[in-house]
């Protein structure tokens, strides 16, 4: 692969940075996940038969759980609570790479990105609240 | 229970590698697989499709942004349009009848196929217009002669234009919508293609956690089918992404048209009937 000449110091601190803090949390989230998959299939295989039966038959999923509550429950190994946490911790990915760009951008006083980046960040936080209270 | 554990990673596999051998994502091929192979409804099959496509675009940008093929500045420039997007339509999605979201994602799998077998060579411009350069929006690029040039961006408006729609898309079917933001780089902005390529790979990741996060706020992710997707599918994309350099893309266009015609056929036979 040709490789770009030298970069503004900017453009530079985001390629090297980026993809760290992507392949971190990815495999974080990554683990998390297979402990609590393997928890949920072992400690109770048919309570997760019976758990994919009902998702195909369209039944109503579990009402939201306070995140706190949610890491509390999967710190004493409820394997369910444990995949949320991975899946949180998966979904927070983006959040990280945005939050971590803005502060580049505030750094560099590079005005118009710390909009941009403000703008995507306050979306992302937008969407949570509205998802706890559509 | 191994069964279904089995079939779902094996469905994640196949969709994650398809998705990465053809561009378009997994998101794709795991909603119509989740939905018409493993009988989930279709707004649950978007939530653990969302979620998944997040892991994939992590694990594909790495690469992407180390070369230097992502354009990290345009990416966030037109983020704004598509995270608008992306939570306007996971808030519709909870409440659009799945017939609906069958119709649409029939629709988009229809504009995916045409995009599949009808991508055109690049439009470089040397100079973008005087906002992007302001911006500092272009870059440069490897031609096929081998000699770096640089490129210029056009047009913000109309691409962001058209990312609200990929954000919508998005958030409304589970899907990343590469191939809308895609157009939206390569025809409308004239970003060249591998550039607009890696740069919709790595917008997708916050495109689909915008859509994501709303749905796991509102409870509605089933655990038990998104992890061994995501896991599945995540490394069926990062096998596809391992194959891909040694595989003639162009000869398997047709058969990922021919593919997502029938998955078009089906999710519209599915919405006519209200299955």
């Amino acid at each position: 692969m040709p490789q770009l000449p030298p970069l503004e110091d900017e453009d530079r601190i985001l390629r090297v940075w980026t993809p760290i803090l992507l392949r971190t949390i990815l495999i974080i989230s990554g683990i998390i996940l297979l402990i609590g998959l393997a928890l949920m299939v072992t400690q109770s295989p048919g309570a997760y038969v019976a758990r994919v039966r009902a998702i195909q038959s369209g039944q109503r999923m579990y009402e939201p759980d306070p995140w706190l509550k949610m890491f509390n429950l999967g710190m004493h190994g409820d394997p369910r609570q444990i995949v949320m946490v991975g899946l949180v911790v998966l979904t927070l990915v983006p959040l990280a790479r945005v939050a971590f760009c803005f502060i580049l951008f505030i750094r560099e006083r590079d005005w118009p990105f710390v909009f941009f980046t403000a703008y995507v960040l306050s979306g992302l936080i937008v969407g949570i609240i509205l998802g706890r209270i559509g | 229970m191994l069964e279904i554990l089995g079939g779902l990673i094996a469905l994640a596999l196949g969709a994650g590698f398809v998705g990465a051998l053809s561009g378009l994502g997994g998101g794709v091929f795991i909603v119509p697989a989740l939905v018409i192979l493993m009988h989930v409804p279709m707004y649950l099959a978007i939530s653990a499709s969302l979620i998944s496509v997040v892991a994939t675009s992590a694990g594909a940008s790495v690469a992407f942004v180390r070369d230097g093929w992502t354009n990290l500045r345009l990416a966030m420039v037109l983020e704004c349009a598509t995270v608008t997007g992306a939570v306007v339509g996971a808030m519709l999605a909870g409440y659009l009848p799945n017939w609906a979201l069958e119709l649409i994602f029939a629709l988009m799998m229809l504009q995916s196929a045409y995009f599949t077998i009808s991508k055109k060579g690049d439009q470089i411009l040397p100079r973008g217009d005087p906002l992007t350069e302001r911006l500092k929006l272009g870059g440069e690029v490897t031609d096929e002669s081998g000699h770096r040039i640089r490129y210029g961006v056009k047009n913000i408006p109309g691409g962001a234009a058209l990312m609200v729609l990929a954000g919508i898309m998005s958030g409304l079917l589970g899907i990343g919508s590469g191939a809308l933001k895609v157009i939206a780089m390569d025809y409308v902005m004239h970003v060249p293609l591998k550039i607009s390529s890696a740069t919709s790979n790595f917008m997708i990741g916050v495109t689909a956690g915008a859509g994501a996060l709303v749905f796991l706020s509102r409870g509605e992710v089933p655990t038990s089918l998104v992890a061994p997707v995501a896991i599945g599918v995540t490394v069926g994309a990062l096998t596809g992404s391992l194959v891909l350099p040694h595989v003639n893309t162009q000869s398997l266009r047709i058969l990922f048209a021919v593919i997502l015609v029938l998955i078009a056929v089906e999710m519209g036979w599915r919405a006519a009937m209200g299955i």
